[in-house]
Formats: C-alpha cells, structure tokens, sequence
C-alpha cells in the first residue's frame, strides 16, 4: 500500500514537473510539435510545362486549358530581304488541356514545315518535401510534317506514315533549393521512315534543364539536348537555349535564345542545322507567351 | 464532491485545442476575386491565464483557381522561407466559466512572412457541446507584410485582404 502510495507520489512529481516544463514554453512552441505537414509535396519545380525548349515534369491541374503561342525568329545571313524585325518565323500555336491533375493532353500545329503535333503527359510520382526526392513524369508525343521542308527533307515519302515522328522521354526533375530546380529527360525520338539509309530511325538522346528563381515572379532558364546519334546523312547540332521566365498570374511570358528553329521535340532535338553562336541566320530569338482558362472552378484540393 | 470535480476539470483542463481550424482569406476587386481557404489551422488557448496560440501552414490554403496555389506559395509569401503564419496573444476580459454568447477583443501578435505586427481582433465567442467556438473577421494590409506585388498585377490584388476565422476548441488530451 505504501509503496502504492509512493508510486502515485512519484507519478504526480513526475506530471507536475512535465506541465510545468510544458508551460514554461510558449503556446507557440507546443503547436510546433503537432504541426502536420498539410502539403509534403514540392510546389512550382518549374511553374511552366516547358522549361524553355522542351517539357518539363509539370503538368497542367485539372480542367485547366493553356492557349500557347511559342515562336523563332531568325535571319537569313547575306540575305537581301528587308523584312520586319526577323527574316524568317516559326510559329507553334496550341492547345493542351489538364484532364487531371496528372494527365495533360495537348494538341499543336506549327507554321515550319507544317508539323502538327500531340502528346500525353502524365506525373508520375511527385518530389516530396521529406521522402521521395524526385518528380518523375512521363511524354509521349507524335508528330506529322505535312509539307516538304525548306531544307532536304528527311522523310521518304508523302505517304502519311513515312512522315510521322514519336518521341517518348522519361523527364526527372529536383527542386534542389527553394530557387534552384534541375531536370534530366533521357528522350528516344522514333522515326517512321529516312530518306537515307545510314540515317538511324531511332535517335537517343539526354536533355538536361534548369532554372533559377531570381525573382518573385520571374526565372533563368537553361536547356540542352545532347544527341547521341545523331543524322549520318548532314551535320546537325545539339538544341541549347538561354532563357527567360516571367511569370505572372494567368499569363506566362518565355524569352529564348537558341540555335533551335522547329518547337516540336523529335524536330528540334535531332534536325537543327545550325551551331548555337551570334553569327546572323544561327542566333533565333524566341518568344512563348501562354495564356490559362480555368475550366473548373472551385477550391481545389 | 462530483460537481468539485467537475468544476476543477473546467478549471484544471485549461487548455483547449482544434486541429481543424478554418481560416479563409478574400481579396475582391474589379478584376479579379481571389478567395483562399486552410481548414487544417492548429490552434491552443489556455484559459488559465487566457493565452492563445495560432499556427497554420501556407502550404495548406486552397485555391479556386489552378495554379494560384503555386504563386501564393512562390512569388508572394515564400512558404519555403516562412512556412507558417503565427498569431499569439491573449483574449481580454474573457471568463471562461461565462458561457454565454459574448464579443471579446483577442490582442496579439501576428506574424507572416517573418514579420510581426500588432492586431486587436473583434471576436465572437460562444459555447456549444462542451466546445469554445471562437469566429469573426478582420483586414490585413498586404503592405504591412513586405509581399510584393508586380505593378502589372497590382489591380488584381486587393491592398486589403479581409480575413474569416473559425475555431472549434475541444479539451486538450494529452
């Protein structure tokens, strides 16, 4: 009984110390301690679907509808042309739609070569604030080049399925720091058909992105595409682009520097016919603006 | 004896707790209406001396529209920097024994962003099924917590954003 008593004597010194070490830290600090994570997940990786050429692991959320304009200037070099601003334009004008917040369709058609394009998009895993460290996402698109293009032209036929182009690519990307995000795509671009036959139908290549949150609203770009086999037929070169982000409420602007012409992966990545430098006809100015339609409106979840 | 029990445990018990806290903020003007809901705000009172303790994630308000969550979170409060808005302070005049319905004044410190300012908050207190529920509205103005806005967007942020409260405080079990 007594030695009851003593363990209830004990256990009351023990409880009045523990509330008393309890008070003598701010109401603050103890809601600290059972504070859940109500969001583990990385927000804005990149805030846009592409980070300056190509995809990036973003897609759109649900019921959103993104109007994308992307466009290259460039100039011809030695050229007597006097036009306006830029000798020559590309144009890619499209539509992509978030079916979920994973899933995004996207349909496209480009003023270069003629090429429409669509693609599926669908998140996999989600980097996560303490736990998985990437964002994986997976692409496939395919693409069709309805005229001849201006230089050689790389497909065998007019026939409909010798002009068809797939690219699949497995793009991983980290929020390293709150301002600094990188991604990886290793891409394999498939081609119905070449003209030549030492041309390989399938291409491998990696890209590899960045961008640099300087600002609130507004990032630095980076991108790269090495290709690893490469059109045996002409020289081409590996697509790079130096950008700029701004990026506000419904409105996203993109400006680029590059050497890549075509807005399309499978034509940018393995048939850009010049070098990235300031020589007139290589430099391509690059203009994205996208405007977002909210479909389904709502406190999201 | 029962109702002595009774009575200390209203007493000892003195702090109440939600988990489950609701605080929604608006934004209206001309161009856009902006409305943002968090219902999984922390908050504790202890009525022995009449304290309380707000804390919620920024990470957890919804948006209505899309993408609005990633700017609120990248470009305006920096949840990476300042996850949490914080308020501590005490209700004033407040007996907690006096369940009647009552509008007391919640005087503290609010802090957002990593920067504190002192607020008096008009809040209505009433009392059902053993819980406090605590609720009202207030304005903050966006300047005070340094958030800046691009001029482009200033006509569709609103310079005061008004702010509802909810709270359901239950006994705190430990």
């Amino acid at each position: 009984m007594s030695l009851m008593n003593c363990n209830m004597y004990f256990l009351f010194v023990a409880l009045v110390c523990g509330l008393s070490s309890v008070n003598a830290q701010s109401l603050l600090d103890e809601l600290d301690k059972v504070q859940s994570d109500a969001h583990p997940y990385e927000l804005a990786t990149f805030k846009s679907s592409r980070i300056s050429l190509g995809h990036s692991t973003e897609t759109l959320k649900k019921g959103v509808l993104e109007i994308g304009s992307r466009s290259r200037f460039w100039n011809i070099p030695n050229s007597d042309i006097q036009s306006f601003v830029a000798d020559k334009m590309s144009t890619r004008l499209s539509l992509e739609y978030g079916i979920s917040n994973r899933l995004t369709f996207g349909v496209g058609g480009t003023t270069l070569d003629g090429i429409f394009d669509m693609f599926l998009k669908y998140k996999m895993v989600r980097q996560r604030k303490h736990g998985f460290p990437f964002s994986i996402t997976l692409l496939q698109s395919g693409s069709y080049q309805s005229e001849r293009t201006s230089l050689a032209d790389i497909h065998r036929s007019d026939d409909f399925a010798d002009r068809l182009a797939f690219t699949t690519q497995l793009l991983l990307s980290k929020k390293v720091t709150s301002q600094f995000s990188l991604q990886f795509s290793p891409t394999l671009v498939h081609r119905n058909s070449s003209v030549f036959e030492e041309d390989p139908e399938n291409h491998f290549a990696l890209g590899m992105g960045g961008r640099y949150k300087v600002g609130g609203h507004v990032s630095i770009v980076s991108e790269y595409y090495h290709l690893f086999n490469p059109l045996e037929s002409r020289d081409t070169y590996n697509a790079f682009s130096l950008g700029v982000n701004w990026e506000l409420s419904d409105v996203m602007l993109q400006f680029q520097l590059t050497n890549t012409r075509n807005l399309v992966e499978d034509a940018f990545i393995t048939q850009t016919p010049n070098n990235f430098n300031f020589n007139d006809g290589n430099l391509v100015f690059g203009f994205t603006g996208i405007f977002i339609l909210h479909l389904h409106n709502g406190l999201k979840k | 004896m029962i109702t002595g029990i009774i009575n200390t445990n209203v007493d000892v018990s003195d702090r109440y707790i939600t988990r489950q806290g609701q605080v929604t903020f608006f934004s209206y003007t001309n161009v856009e209406n902006i409305e943002a809901k968090n219902n999984q705000v922390l908050s504790v009172i202890d009525f022995s001396k009449n304290e309380i303790a707000i804390s919620m994630l920024m990470k957890a308000f919804v948006f209505k529209k899309a993408l609005m969550r990633e700017h609120f979170n990248e470009s305006y409060i920096e949840s990476d920097l300042y996850p949490k808005a914080t308020l501590e302070g005490i209700i004033l005049d407040f007996d907690p024994a006096n369940r009647e319905d009552q509008t007391k004044i919640v005087k503290g410190k609010i802090t957002i962003r990593g920067i504190t300012k002192e607020v008096e908050i008009k809040t209505k207190i009433t009392f059902q099924e053993q819980k406090y529920i605590f609720s009202g509205d207030f304005e903050l103005t966006v300047k005070d917590f340094e958030i800046k806005i691009p001029s482009v967007l200033a006509p569709n942020i609103a310079k005061n954003i008004s702010v509802q409260f909810k709270f359901e405080y239950e006994p705190y079990e430990l």
